[in-house]
């Protein structure tokens, strides 16, 4: 049996989860009279927000922290180049 | 970790993971989908930044990050139920996962609204390529919500360590990918 991330571990991470949440969604300045392109800044808050959610998710919820580093790295690697993908295309669209 | 600790000893390389270890080829091969759907999405929205970003205007952010809360929130209710069936408490294992389900209902339920208000005014996946990403990555990201209920219905009924584990690794594989999936299209603008 896995050993398990235990009731308490949980909590703290749903509670930081819904928190991260919040800010992506307070960053993202959700006014929909106020519809503007985001600071770099906010953008890039948003999605490092979204980077250690789902780092947090493979670790907690997935129980990763208990796999083996190859495939903690595999998980946490295959966000790390969706998220640079998304970066990357939202920058080219930014520049141009 | 020595073979016969780990989770699925005799699996090779998928033996350290929780569940069954096949659910894990099938939770690789599924982000590595989506994770092509959100590079082709990236790529389009560098091409029509305009389009995209107008056709963006019209979606309802508090709505996606209503829904990822509520996702979020499932996600924890079945890791509550993984530690509850691990504690041999199958009667409280059964009602975390039907918190859960009711979660899963509760995001199908406001992503039917969000989908009917935009219908409503006229906006189809025809409409253009920002609503064509739009409704095909949230119908296909849908899909795998109702199949991950099935899951967690199936575990309810079938209730080991193993079934509940794999099915909850399914789950948090659908709720991750909504993590992504969110900031992509409702709030980099």
């Amino acid at each position: 049996m896995t050993s398990l991330p235990g009731t308490r571990r949980l909590l703290t991470t749903w509670t930081l989860l819904m928190g991260l949440t919040v800010v992506s969604m307070g960053s993202a300045l959700l006014d929909a009279d106020d519809w503007q392109t985001l600071p770099l800044w906010s953008a890039g808050l948003v999605i490092l927000a979204t980077g250690f959610k789902a780092q947090r998710l493979l670790m907690v919820y997935l129980n990763l922290r208990k796999a083996t580093p190859a495939w903690r790295g595999a998980f946490v690697g295959l966000v790390i180049l969706t998220l640079a993908l998304i970066g990357a295309g939202y920058l080219v669209g930014r520049m141009s | 970790m020595k073979e016969h600790e780990l989770p699925n000893p005799g699996w090779g390389p998928l033996s350290a993971l929780p569940g069954n270890p096949l659910m894990w080829v099938l939770i690789l091969s599924e982000m590595l989908v989506f994770m092509a759907f959100f590079a082709l999405f990236s790529s389009e929205r560098a091409a029509q930044v305009a389009l995209f970003d107008a056709s963006q205007q019209r979606l309802d952010p508090l709505m996606g990050g209503l829904n990822t809360l509520v996702l979020l929130t499932s996600g924890l209710c079945v890791a509550l139920a993984v530690e509850a069936t691990a504690g041999q408490r199958i009667r409280r294992a059964r009602q975390w996962l039907a918190a859960a389900m009711g979660l899963g209902v509760l995001f199908g339920v406001i992503k039917i609204i969000e989908y009917s208000s935009k219908f409503a005014i006229g906006i189809t996946p025809d409409t253009n390529t920002f609503f064509g990403f739009y409704y095909g990555l949230t119908a296909f990201h849908f899909a795998h919500v109702l199949f991950g209920l099935a899951l967690l219905g199936l575990v309810s009924w079938r209730t080991s360590l193993e079934n509940v584990e794999t099915a909850a690794a399914f789950w948090h594989m659908v709720d991750l990918i909504w993590i992504l999936l969110y900031p992509l299209l409702y709030l980099l603008r």
